[in-house]
C-alpha cells in the first residue's frame, strides 16, 4: 500500500537488529518486499540501528550478509560495532548512520561520512536555527523525520513490569499495542508514550511530530531525505499521511506550494492521526538558546 | 601463592582540587575531573587549567593520574575551540580525556596527537566489535555502558585487548546514558550538555488513553509509577570484576562531598589490594559493605553485572532504612605532645558526641569527645561555625587527612 502511495524509501526491519519498528519482518518477509520495492522503481532501508550485546553483534555478520544479497538499498546502523563489521567484510551495503538523539552536529556526521555512511539521520533535537549551520558543512544527505513519534528515552530494563510487580498488580502486558502513557507531575495534561518491548523500554515524546508545514523550507536548506515514522499510526492512515506527504513533495517540486494548500495538508494530516495522539513541531521551531 | 600483578585501577571522581586530593591520598590511582567546557556536570565545580597544572602536580607527586571529562554531545558551534583546549591538557600533563561525541574524539586525535582518548559510558558501548572498532580509531581505553554484565565483559576480553573502565559504585541512569532526552523535552535542558534535570526521578502518572484526555489510570495511588534506579555498589564482587579482565574501576560522583569521595575511594582501594595480594585466600570483609552504608544516599545494588534488573533494583514507594551519617570535619593537623587535634569543622558537633574518625588505609576508630576549645584556648560545649578550626583532644593519635562523622540522631 505504501509502494502505491508513491514513497520513495520503504523502512523496515526485524526486532533484533532494529529499533522501534512498528512491525518485525522476518528474513523470507524482507526478501518478499525488497522483491516487490524494487520491482516498483523503491528503495528498501532495513533497520541495524539497535544497541546491541556480544550475542546480537555476534549474529548480525550473518544478517548482513543477508541483507547485501537481497540487494537491500541502504541500512540504518547506530552502533559502532556493526559499522567495523561492515569496514571488515568490505560489504556492498550502503549505510545511514541513525543513532538518534545522538546525531547533533555536521562535523559529527561527517566523522561517520569517512567511516563509509552515505547518509545520517538528524536528531529530533536539532532546531531549525542549527539545522540552517548544519546543512552548509553536511558531507552527506541528512535524513530529517518529518512525521511520527519521537523516541525520547530507552532503558534496557522492564520499566513497566518492575512497577507492576512492585504494586503487586501483576499485569502481562506492557507492549505499544497497550497504549500506555505517562504524564509529568504537575501536569496532568501531558501524555509521553511509552512500552516495552525486545530493546527494553522506550518513552516518546509529549505529541507526535508533524513537520508538514514546513517542507518547503526544509527543501529549501537541502534536506530532502523525509522520514514518515509510522509507529503509532494506524494501518491505512498512515498510508494516507504518506499520501499527504507525497502530494507535498510534488507541489514544491512543480512550485505550487501556496498556503492554502499547506492549511490543507496540515489538516489532512491531523484528521489522520490516532485519536489519541497529538501533533507539533517538536524542536523545530524551538531558539537553541532556550534549550539550557 | 597467587598474587595479581595487572592490578585494575581504583578511579574516583574529583569535582575540586580539595575533592581531588583527597581521593588519591585516600587511595585512587585517578581520577577524573571536568574542565571549564565540554563536560557533561556543569554543576559540579569544574577545574580551570591552573587548578588542572596543581592537581596534576599533587597526583603526580602521589603517583596517580589525572583524566578530565569532555564528554557532552556537541550541537553546531560546541567545538569552537576544542582543538586547543584538548592540545591544553595535554601539554598540562592529563593523562587522558574522556570523550563521547564522535566530533570531539576525532579532534582529540587529530589536532592534539599524544593525549590518550578514552571512549566514555555515554556512548553506551555493548558489545566487543564497538570495542574494536574505537581501538582501530586510536583509543586507549572504553568506559563500558552501564548495561553490561559480568559475562558479557568476559566474552569481550576474548574479543578485544582495548582497556576496558567500568563503573562500580555510584548512582546510575536508568537509560543508556545518551540514549536519554527526557530533560531536553520535560525541561528544557539538554541532558546530553550537562543540564540534565534528573527527569526520570520524577513521579508520574501511568495511563491508558484510548482518546486524548480520557485517561484510565493504571497507577497504584499510593505508588505512583517512576524510573529511578537504585546506586551501584560492586563491593561484594570485587573477584568477578578483576577476573572478568576490566582494567579500571570507576566510581561515580563529582557532585559527591569529600566525606564521600574518601570513604568509596578507601574502601575499594582497600578491597582490590586485599584480593590482588591474595585472591585465593580473598574473604570480603563485612566492614566495608558498612563502611559504604555509612554514605550510601539511595539503596545500592549490582546494576546489570548479575543479569537484568529487577523492581527491587528501582525506587518505588518508602524508602528502605538505611544508617545515616553526618560528616563533622577534617584534621588539619594533629600536636602529638598534646595530643590535640586541630579540626576544620563541616557540620555542628560537640562535647559527648560519638565520633568517629577515619583516616587512608582503611584506619578507623570511635571516640566521645570529652572537651573542646577554639584556636584561642577558650573552653565551648558546641563547635558551631562551618569551617572553623577547633581544638579537639583524643586519646588515639590521628593524621592530617583524617575525617570525623557522626551517626545522625534516630
Amino acid at each position: 500500500m505504501l509502494l502505491t502511495a508513491d514513497v520513495d524509501t520503504l523502512y523496515l526491519g526485524e526486532d533484533f537488529f532494529g529499533l522501534r519498528l512498528p512491525h518485525s519482518f522476518k528474513r523470507s518477509e524482507v526478501a518478499e518486499i525488497v522483491q516487490l520495492a524494487h520491482a516498483a522503481g523503491k528503495k528498501v532501508t532495513v533497520a541495524v540501528n539497535a544497541i546491541m550485546h556480544n550475542d546480537r553483534i555476534a549474529k548480525v555478520a550473518d544478517y548482513l550478509d543477508f541483507l547485501a544479497a537481497l540487494q537491500v538499498d541502504q541500512i540504518t546502523v547506530g552502533d559502532p560495532g556493526v559499522i567495523y563489521l561492515l569496514q571488515q567484510k568490505k560489504l556492498n551495503l550502503p549505510f545511514i548512520y541513525d543513532a538518534e538523539v545522538l546525531v547533533t552536529s555536521a562535523r559529527q556526521v561527517n566523522f561517520w561520512a569517512k567511516h563509509g555512511a552515505s547518509g545520517a539521520v538528524i536528531a529530533r533535537e536539532v532546531p531549525h536555527d542549527e539545522l540552517t549551520e548544519m546543512v552548509t558543512e553536511l558531507q552527506i544527505p541528512g535524513e530529517i523525520q518529518v512525521y511520527g513519534a519521537t523516541c525520547i528515552h530507552q532503558s534496557g530494563r522492564p520499566l513497566l513490569h518492575n512497577y507492576f510487580n512492585f504494586v503487586k498488580e501483576h499485569q502481562d502486558r506492557a507492549d505499544r499495542a497497550r497504549g500506555l502513557f505517562v504524564s509529568a507531575p504537575h501536569k496532568p495534561e501531558t501524555h509521553y508514550s511509552i512500552y516495552e518491548d525486545f530493546n527494553g523500554t522506550h518513552v516518546f515524546a509529549n505529541n507526535d511530530l508533524n513537520l508538514i508545514t514546513k517542507l518547503a523550507e526544509l527543501n529549501d536548506l537541502g534536506l530532502t531525505h523525509w522520514k514518515l515514522d509510522g509507529l503509532f499510526a494506524d494501518h491505512d492512515q498512515f498510508v494516507n499521511i504518506a499520501q499527504i506527504f507525497v502530494a507535498a513533495k510534488k507541489a514544491i517540486l512543480a512550485q505550487k506550494w501556496t498556503p492554502d494548500l499547506v492549511e490543507q495538508l496540515d489538516g489532512q494530516v491531523g484528521a489522520n492521526q490516532p485519536a489519541n495522539r497529538g501533533l507539533d513541531t517538536g524542536f523545530y521551531e524551538i531558539d537553541p538558546s532556550e534549550v539550557q | 601463592m597467587r598474587t595479581i600483578i595487572n592490578k585494575p585501577e581504583v578511579l574516583a571522581p574529583a569535582g575540586t582540587l580539595e575533592k581531588l586530593k583527597v581521593a588519591i591520598n585516600y587511595g585512587a590511582d585517578a581520577v577524573y575531573i571536568g574542565g571549564d567546557a565540554y563536560g557533561l556536570r556543569t554543576r559540579a565545580g569544574n577545574f580551570s587549567f591552573d587548578q588542572m597544572r596543581e592537581g596534576v602536580a599533587f597526583a603526580k607527586a602521589h603517583n596517580a593520574k589525572v583524566y578530565v571529562a569532555a564528554n557532552i554531545v556537541a550541537h553546531e558551534g560546541d567545538v569552537q575551540g576544542a582543538g586547543k583546549f584538548f592540545r591544553t591538557l595535554r601539554d598540562i600533563g592529563i593523562s587522558a580525556v574522556i570523550v563521547s561525541d564522535p566530533s570531539l574524539i576525532e579532534i582529540a586525535i587529530t589536532e592534539a596527537p599524544g593525549l590518550p582518548v578514552h571512549l566514555s559510558t555515554q556512548a553506551s558501548a555493548t558489545n566487543y566489535e564497538t570495542l574494536n572498532f574505537w581501538q582501530n580509531e586510536g583509543l586507549e581505553r572504553v568506559v563500558l555502558a552501564r548495561e553490561v554484565g559480568i559475562e558479557e565483559i568476559k566474552e569481550m576480553r576474548r574479543h578485544t585487548n582495548v582497556q576496558i573502565e567500568a563503573f562500580i559504585h555510584g548512582a546510575m541512569c536508568i537509560g543508556y546514558s545518551g540514549r536519554c532526552v527526557l530533560s531536553n523535552h520535560m525541561s528544557m535542558r539538554d541532558a546530553n550538555r550537562g543540564g540534565c534535570a534528573q527527569n526520570c526521578r520524577w513521579k508520574y502518572d501511568l495511563f491508558e488513553m484510548p482518546t486524548m484526555g480520557e485517561k484510565q489510570t493504571e497507577t497504584d495511588p499510593k505508588t505512583p509509577f517512576t524510573m529511578s534506579a537504585v546506586d551501584m555498589a560492586m563491593i561484594e564482587h570485587i573477584p568477578d570484576l578483576v577476573e572478568a579482565g576490566v582494567n579500571s574501576f570507576k566510581i561515580e560522583g563529582r557532585m559527591k562531598s569529600i566525606h564521600y569521595v574518601s570513604t568509596v575511594a578507601n574502601v575499594y582501594r582497600r578491597a582490590v589490594d586485599s584480593y590482588c595480594a591474595d585472591p585465593d585466600h580473598y574473604v570480603l570483609n563485612q566492614d566495608w559493605v558498612d563502611e559504604l552504608w555509612k554514605v550510601a544516599q539511595r539503596e545500592m545494588s549490582t546494576g546489570f553485572y548479575y543479569g537484568t534488573p529487577t523492581q527491587d533494583d528501582e525506587l518505588f514507594g518508602k524508602r528502605r532504612k538505611r544508617p545515616q551519617y553526618t560528616f563533622v570535619g577534617q584534621v588539619l593537623d594533629y600536636d602529638a605532645k598534646r595530643q590535640v587535634a586541630m579540626v576544620q569543622q563541616r557540620n555542628n558537633f560537640g562535647v559527648g558526641d560519638k565520633v568517629e574518625f577515619y583516616g587512608p588505609h582503611f584506619t578507623h576508630h570511635e571516640e566521645v569527645i570529652q572537651q573542646l576549645w577554639d584556636k584561642d584556648n577558650d573552653i565551648l560545649r558546641r563547635a558551631p561555625d562551618a569551617m572553623m578550626v577547633y581544638q579537639v583532644p583524643v586519646d588515639i593519635p590521628v593524621k592530617a587527612g583524617d575525617m570525623l562523622r557522626k551517626e545522625r540522631a534516630k
